[in-house]
């Protein structure tokens, strides 16, 4: 098991590199003078010669990749041409307010999706399993952006239950930052009420962010519970006089959960990738927000900053994914 | 102890399909006593699985029982409750089944699927669930009685862990767990090798003995059947044909198909006669060897870096017209020695020649064209024929591939194949699902033959095939070897079927050849403990069968 672990941990570092060197070589092909973006539309040949010089982009593109890669094992990604401040302390700021969105959305996922889906699988072309399909069709069919603007309006605008945008209010002292995750930090901080804010302002955003994930968990739980449980092992377990309930919790779900989980992993990545229209909508202060304001200013090391940031927790989830399929599957763990 | 153990009495069964109801079993009358050995014979599809799982409640869930009823120690269990099951399934009747590599539970050890059945077993028993640890005792002691080696150790184990024969032992230990009065056994040799077929079913009757069970046993093994049961009934389409002593039924049977389903089966003891069937004499230009291997290797290396050689130094070599047996048991390499053989698994190290050419070396365009004298029939036609292509699309694939022929010819070509495979020319237009598994074994062959190859590899061609089609098939492949001067390699595990068909036989136990010649040699005075082992534990079931086989032929 030790082994196996350290072999996924390996193929997560050359996973890495190459993602650095893929995320290089895309914004080299894109058209344009980089030197003469940042110069701006009004500068001289000359400034744009010592801008080109200043950036290191007068050089041959493998010595750039060697600059580029040396400055990234340093944690040096680079410099907001607006902000003027250093990418990474930017992404490090965002990012937690993106991660906390993921992860309550992610929980949500699993919590409902999976029961829903083993509910689903085992009162098979029953009312419950009619009500979850049409459920969970419409989750992966619904534009988050309007679905977001739903919720906003039913449940903030017009029931005023919940706030309709943001991560806190102005007026609330954020709690000392641990993790930088809300939630969590105002628990370590003990201030419950902070908590409770925090939590009624992520629960819309999240809502619209899991659905779609939700969604497709289930699907593919429901899927799998349902040859699982025809599967031979299951029939026996059946005959040797073990409670329903038991067989479908236990001995089904265990076999149905490494498919489902292969699912959380992409869609763990495929989140990251799209908060971006959630954190527009809610107005997130997320990476997400961030990456859309940078790139609508053509300030490209952010976009990559935060390329390279999803990839990297992407990555991370899926390595994650690959060590819990060892963890429930004896027979991987010799492979 | 009034009354019988089990009755089922006028018991009917529909199945609500799709197209409507089928009658899955008509008018089933079976009386078990206390003590006895009941056994029940019949091919796939003859009702007899779908019967023993109604006895324990979980037979499929659109059936709909129409008349009779099924009474279990005086209880009129028919339409039992699901609650009231808990204190009858895997407590009063337990069930063994078929292929122990699927019934238990990949992801759960061993000891933990046991000692959650006992605890089961003691939650419906009204009495509290026992500590942990007397449960491990307790499995220990069953996974004991069954015969297993190092019960603690094989506690914490996984089922991958384990062999065929042990996982079977483990799936015997588990329906004993509940001390139950009625065992089911459902085909529990089938999937095993023939000397664990034949340890398998010494335990059981030892347990029989031991334990005072009531045993029903079904199989399409007239053989395993012989070996257990004292009585015996026959099914065919749903329907109780025969039932009686077992000894009666087999010296004497009544019933026409009784009758066929003895005749079928091969016997080990008997030479075959139709080894004389010329072995393609009529072709004098290339006599001599068709086939050669030398000093054939494959090693597969696990990504942890052990390595596990699955054929070790191989020579043989096949002779033009011949059929050449290869016989061992699962995973002593005959199939990845099958599939060297045509280069469809690349060997590690050794050539192959055929027709005096080294195969062996050649990749691309060459190695394509040299398949056409070379086909590979697949165990399962089940699985070898693709279920959205049409049978007229399957056999005419070869011809599209390999040829430049037009439409035009190729559909006449797979008419003519059909004819060749006594087969209607109709069945072009069929898909697989409609076909029964010889049908589609014989389109498998079609399919083999389309190119006019000169060398067939068989890999267990009748292994998944009931016995009375089994019979079908090798004489089939007989007479088409003459027709078409074929030659042959013929792998299977079951001996009485190598002697009936193999001219010459190769015995193959971990990846080496342990012995080889003359199939009637070998089978009259096998050199080799191996062998000898072989032909003693298949001569077990075979006997058992064929106990009347001068009064059935």
């Amino acid at each position: 098991m030790l082994a196996f672990a350290f072999r996924k941990v390996l193929t997560l570092v050359g996973t890495m590199i190459g993602i650095a060197a893929l995320t290089f070589v895309i914004t080299n092909v894109a058209p344009g003078d980089p030197a003469r973006l940042v110069a701006g539309p009004n500068a001289t040949e000359d400034m744009v010669t010592t801008i080109r010089t200043e950036y290191g982009l007068d050089k041959s593109l493998p010595e750039q990749f060697v600059v580029y890669m040396g400055d990234l094992m340093t944690g040096d990604l680079g410099q907001s041409i607006v902000t003027t401040r250093p990418v990474l302390e930017e992404v490090l700021r965002y990012a937690p307010a993106t991660l906390e969105l993921v992860f309550v959305a992610m929980a949500i996922g699993i919590i409902v999706g999976v029961p829903l889906g083993m509910l689903s699988a085992v009162y098979k072309d029953g009312p419950i399993d009619h009500i979850t399909r049409i459920f969970s069709i419409s989750g992966v069919a619904l534009p988050a952006f309007w679905f977001g603007i739903i919720l906003q309006l039913t449940f903030a605008v017009d029931l005023g239950w919940l706030p309709v945008s943001g991560r806190l209010p102005l007026v609330t002292r954020p709690p000392e930052t641990v993790t930088g995750l809300l939630l969590v930090d105002s628990l370590l901080a003990g201030r419950l009420d902070t908590f409770w804010t925090a939590l009624r302002h992520i629960i819309l955003p999240a809502i619209v962010l899991s659905f779609p994930c939700l969604a497709s968990i289930l699907r593919v739980n429901r899927a799998e519970m349902i040859e699982v449980l025809q599967s031979d092992y299951i029939v026996a377990a059946r005959a040797h006089g073990i409670a329903s309930f038991r067989i479908v919790a236990i001995y089904a779900l265990k076999n149905a959960l490494l498919p489902t989980l292969a699912m959380i992993g992409l869609r763990f990545g495929w989140m990251l990738g799209s908060t971006v229209l959630v954190e527009t909508v809610f107005d997130w202060p997320g990476i997400g927000l961030y990456a859309v304001s940078s790139a609508l200013s053509s300030d490209f090391k952010p976009v990559i900053g935060v390329t390279l940031v999803i990839g990297f927790f992407f990555i991370v989830a899926n390595t994650l994914v690959d060590l819990a399929y060892a963890w429930i599957d004896p027979r991987l763990r010799s492979a | 102890m009034t009354g019988p153990l089990l009755d089922i009495h006028n018991y009917r069964l529909d199945i609500a399909t799709f197209d409507g109801p089928v009658h899955v079993l008509k008018d089933i009358n079976l009386t078990v006593n206390r003590g006895d050995t009941l056994g029940i014979v019949g091919e796939s599809g003859s009702g007899k699985t779908v019967l023993v799982r109604s006895v324990l409640g979980i037979g499929p869930k659109a059936s709909k029982v129409v008349e009779g009823k099924i009474a279990f120690d005086g209880q009129d269990i028919t339409a039992l409750p699901e609650k009231d099951w808990t204190k009858i399934r895997g407590i009063r009747i337990s069930m063994i089944f078929q292929d122990p590599m699927t019934y238990l539970n990949p992801l759960f050890t061993i000891g933990q699927q046991i000692s959650d059945v006992i605890a089961a077993h003691e939650k419906a028993g009204g009495h509290g669930v026992s500590s942990k640890a007397a449960r491990r005792t307790r499995t220990e002691d069953l996974l004991d009685q069954v015969g297993l080696p190092n019960p603690s150790m094989l506690f914490d184990q996984y089922p991958h862990q384990l062999s065929g024969g042990m996982r079977q032992r483990v799936l015997i230990a588990m329906a004993l767990s509940g001390k139950p009065d009625l065992l089911i056994a459902d085909e529990p040799t089938t999937a095993l090798d023939v000397t664990v077929q034949a340890q398998v079913l010494d335990l059981i009757n030892s347990l029989v003995e031991k334990l005072n069970l009531t045993v029903i046993m079904i199989s399409h093994d007239i053989g395993a059947i012989a070996t257990i049961a004292k009585r015996c009934a026959v099914m065919y389409k749903g329907e109780i044909v025969e039932q009686g002593l077992t000894a009666d039924i087999l010296s004497a049977p009544k019933h026409e198909y009784t009758k066929r389903l003895l005749a079928a089966v091969p016997d080990i003891d008997t030479a075959a006669t139709k080894v004389a069937a010329q072995p393609a004499i009529a072709e004098p230009a290339k006599p001599g060897v068709l086939l050669e291997a030398i000093d054939l290797k494959k090693v597969y290396r696990s990504q942890s870096g052990t390595e596990v050689t699955a054929v070790n130094s191989i020579n043989l070599s096949v002779a033009t017209g011949e059929i050449f047996g290869v016989v061992g048991e699962s995973g002593s390499g005959k199939s990845t020695l099958a599939r060297m053989l045509l280069r469809l698994i690349e060997p590690t190290s050794g050539d192959i020649i055929f027709d005096g050419r080294n195969i062996s070396g050649l990749t691309g365009e060459p190695l394509r064209l040299m398949r056409r004298h070379m086909q590979f029939v697949f165990q399962n036609p089940h699985s070898a024929l693709n279920g959205r292509h049409t049978i007229g699309d399957a056999i005419g694939e070869p011809l599209r591939i390999q040829t430049s022929m037009s439409r035009r010819d190729i559909e006449a070509r797979v008419e003519a194949l059909l004819d060749i495979v006594q087969l209607p020319k109709m069945f072009k237009y069929r898909y697989p699902h409609e076909l029964s598994g010889g049908q589609k074994q014989r389109i498998c062959i079609a399919r083999a033959i389309a190119l006019n190859p000169r060398l067939l590899i068989l890999d267990e061609p009748t292994s998944a095939l009931d016995i009375s089609v089994q019979a079908q098939v090798l004489d089939f492949l007989q007479e088409l070897r003459a027709e078409l001067d074929l030659t042959y390699v013929f792998i299977s595990h079951n001996l009485a079927v190598i002697r009936q068909i193999c001219d010459r036989t190769i015995v193959m136990k971990r990846g080496e050849i342990v012995e080889q010649g003359e199939t009637e040699t070998l089978f009259l005075s096998p050199q080799h403990e191996y062998t000898k082992a072989l032909i003693e534990s298949g001569r077990k079931t075979s006997r058992a069968a064929n106990l009347s086989a001068p009064a059935v032929s």
